[in-house]
């Protein structure tokens, strides 16, 4: 068992996350970023879709009442076992007792702690996950509190040994102005030309509403095509038909303040989207901060493909290290 | 009387008041008690308190209403 | 080869993901239709590497996984199902009528609206007031009664889970529009019942929103816990292509269903219906009474 004596800012039971009830309207959750978590359950030797805690901006303060294996990844929030510093992105060994705490965040914005074993939540349409707006999933479907104990789960094999590490040139790097990639598509059709090489050519600073839910930027008005709106549409210029918002999905209400859904986003609605964050982006994008800044790149569907077949490879050499 | 500083433990956007039209939390140079609310940490749509960590006086704050603050940043010193 | 029939459909990319299918820019049946019989026509297909199928009012949205199928090859695949999806007037739907009883006027959403006057657009009148005056209607029950006489398909489920859009099943010129708040709300009351654009919906959770405010369903359309029988399957109860009927009831009946909710005994009146999209849209009236007749009379 775990027992939190400090839940931090928002931290949350995830896993890959809950996929297949898109058309229910329910978002899938899961990790912010893939990366880190999967790289987290590697290193402690459980399947890729344990569970494991998401902590954003504030580290938790955790007792542990077991001897555990733990390895902590993501964002550079500095881990201490009782308050001796430990590495991010190796195997740790935790006696019965130990507490595990954290330094203030140095760069990325989410950190993931993962437990040989998983954390033990009941699993809700297939998923672990936690969707706080329903209070689906997770512990209790909510963020940590202080005092809640957890749950971990039957070890499935055995874990690497402890002090196994992710080499530094494959962990994720972190910086103050971050190029994202995205396809254009959607309803991209809505821009002028002129907004389009805008969107595109500026840097976005993202604002303090940041969360699951998506990022909102601050940066210059986007203009539309003029057009009579459509019936059913709505008044506003940036109003379309109700339709369905993938995730990663980047939508401009009202010309002003574009947003991009991520894990936890209402599936669908009526603000026109222009483009999307390729998935192994949405990655990078969970790790940025309030205040940091975007560029927004575009690239062809093949680019985002490779991509993927990138990331995958850089994963494929992580398990080799590791197993 | 030693000096210790109040630092952000979140990074966001710094405020020294509850709302806008109210006046600030604490004005420098006046009394605090551990754990009393100096200041507010504008993070992910919500509001993160900062407190004092030690009984004394507010000394000076080292950040202004609005300034964005990064985690480990120091907002205020308390003598 | 033969050459594909031009339509003016988008296909279109989100990301390496989601393609997303715009039939139509703006609603109406046709679109409507149209998009239920390809999604379900992909369904039927059950090809590897499909995550999501979801069917949205003038267009749709899929999910796969690129690893498995190629997202051209889908949209290769969409296309040809759009080509060879010629007849969809005649193809039968199987649905449910449900009854939903919604209580006009209440004060919850009454209250609601009140805090956010400022962030509409005629701050002086109510959203009932408004509504109905901006729709030619003589008074606010006579947007009611407009209301609770067509019954509603649902078009798409999405927002958050569990959410209804429906469309009136009657004529383009009956048809009610609405503009969106200028601001949306912060807050909205748990099974409010909104009007945006030509959409009405019930909130399933309290949450922003910014559709007008019209009144609250007395039962709930998401139940996490699933504790209602008719929740036992599913969490959610609304399906893409369900014919809802809203019927307006005063406070009296509202509060006893409450208590039935309460107690876990509700259960929505829910009649099976099969009919084809062509029986709609050459005569609606006809149509609303036969979901009538179906619902309350046979």
């Amino acid at each position: 068992m775990i027992k939190v004596l400090k839940p931090g800012l928002q931290t949350t039971v995830q896993d890959n996350g809950r996929n297949g009830y898109y058309a229910l309207g329910m978002p899938p959750s899961g990790a912010m970023d893939k990366f880190s978590f999967l790289a987290a359950n590697l290193l402690v030797g459980n399947d890729e879709n344990a569970a494991v805690l998401e902590a954003t901006y504030l580290g938790p303060e955790l007792e542990f009442q077991t001897d555990a294996v733990i390895a902590i990844a993501g964002g550079e929030f500095p881990p201490k076992v009782n308050g001796q510093c430990v590495p991010l992105w190796t195997t740790l060994a935790i006696r019965e007792g130990d507490v595990l705490s954290f330094d203030f965040v140095k760069q990325g914005a989410r950190v993931y702690i993962a437990v040989a074993g998983g954390i033990e939540v009941p699993v809700k349409m297939g998923s672990r996950s936690t969707y706080t707006l329903c209070g689906i999933g997770g512990f209790e479907g909510r963020a940590l509190q202080k005092g809640d104990v957890l749950a971990i789960g039957e070890r499935t094999g055995p874990s690497p040994v402890e002090g196994t590490a992710v080499p530094v040139y494959l962990r994720m790097k972190f910086s103050k102005s971050n190029e994202i990639r995205v396809v254009m598509g959607l309803c991209s059709y809505r821009l002028t030309e002129e907004a389009r090489r805008k969107f595109l050519s500026i840097d976005w600073t993202v604002t303090p509403d940041a969360n699951r839910v998506g990022y909102r930027f601050k940066g210059e008005p986007l203009d539309f095509v003029p057009r009579k709106q459509p019936f059913g549409a709505g008044s506003d210029p940036s109003n379309v038909t109700d339709l369905g918002y993938p995730i990663g999905s980047i939508q401009v209400p009202s010309g002003i303040e574009p947003i991009a859904l991520l894990h936890d986003a209402v599936t669908g609605g009526g603000y026109v989207t222009i483009a999307t964050i390729i998935s192994t982006d949405l990655n990078k994008m969970g790790q940025i901060k309030s205040n940091e800044t975007v560029r927004f790149v575009e690239v062809t569907l093949d680019e985002a493909i490779e991509a993927r077949k990138e990331l995958n490879a850089k994963l494929d050499e992580i398990k080799q290290i590791i197993s | 009387m030693s000096e210790q500083a109040v630092i952000s433990e979140v990074p966001g956007v710094f405020y020294r008041k509850p709302s806008p039209d109210e006046p600030v939390y604490v004005e420098e140079g006046q009394k605090v008690k551990a754990g009393e609310t100096i200041g507010l940490i504008e993070v992910m749509k919500n509001f993160y308190e900062v407190t004092a960590p030690a009984d004394g006086t507010v000394k000076a704050f080292k950040a202004e209403e609005g300034d964005v603050v990064d985690a480990g940043q120091e907002i205020a010193v308390i003598e | 080869m033969a050459e594909q029939k031009t339509s003016s459909t988008r296909y279109e990319l989100g990301g390496d993901e989601f393609i997303f299918v715009e039939l139509s820019e703006s609603m109406n049946l046709e679109a409507m239709f149209k998009g239920m019989a390809i999604t379900n026509g992909l369904a039927e297909e059950k090809l590897d590497g499909i995550m999501d199928i979801c069917p949205g009012n003038a267009s749709y949205m899929i999910r796969l996984n690129p690893e498995v199928i190629h997202p051209q090859e889908v949209i290769e695949k969409l296309k040809k199902l759009e080509a060879s999806t010629t007849d969809y007037e005649n193809i039968a739907i199987e649905s449910r009528v449900i009854d939903v009883p919604v209580l006009f006027e209440d004060p919850w959403t009454h209250e609601a609206l009140m805090r956010f006057r400022k962030n509409h657009q005629d701050p002086d009148s109510t959203d009932l007031e408004y509504c109905a005056r901006i729709n030619g209607f003589d008074s606010k029950q006579d947007l009611i009664r407009s209301i609770v006489d067509y019954p509603f398909l649902v078009s798409m489920v999405g927002f958050v889970p569990g959410l209804p859009f429906t469309f009136q099943l009657t004529s383009q010129e009956k048809q009610i529009e609405v503009p969106k708040y200028v601001t949306p709300r912060t807050f909205t009351p748990e099974r409010a019942f909104g009007f945006g654009g030509a959409f009405a919906v019930i909130y399933p959770v309290q949450g922003a929103g910014g559709y007008q405010l019209f009144g609250t369903a007395a039962a709930p359309i998401l139940d996490v816990q699933q504790q209602l029988p008719d929740f036992k399957e599913s969490m959610v109860f609304p399906r893409q292509g369900d014919i809802l009927r809203y019927r307006d009831v005063d406070r009296d009946e509202y509060d006893s269903i409450r208590q039935e909710v309460e107690a876990g005994t509700f259960r929505y009146k829910t009649e099976e219906l099969s009919f084809t999209p062509g029986e709609v849209m050459s005569d609606p009236q006809a149509f609303a009474e036969k979901v009538m007749r179906r619902l309350y009379h046979d």
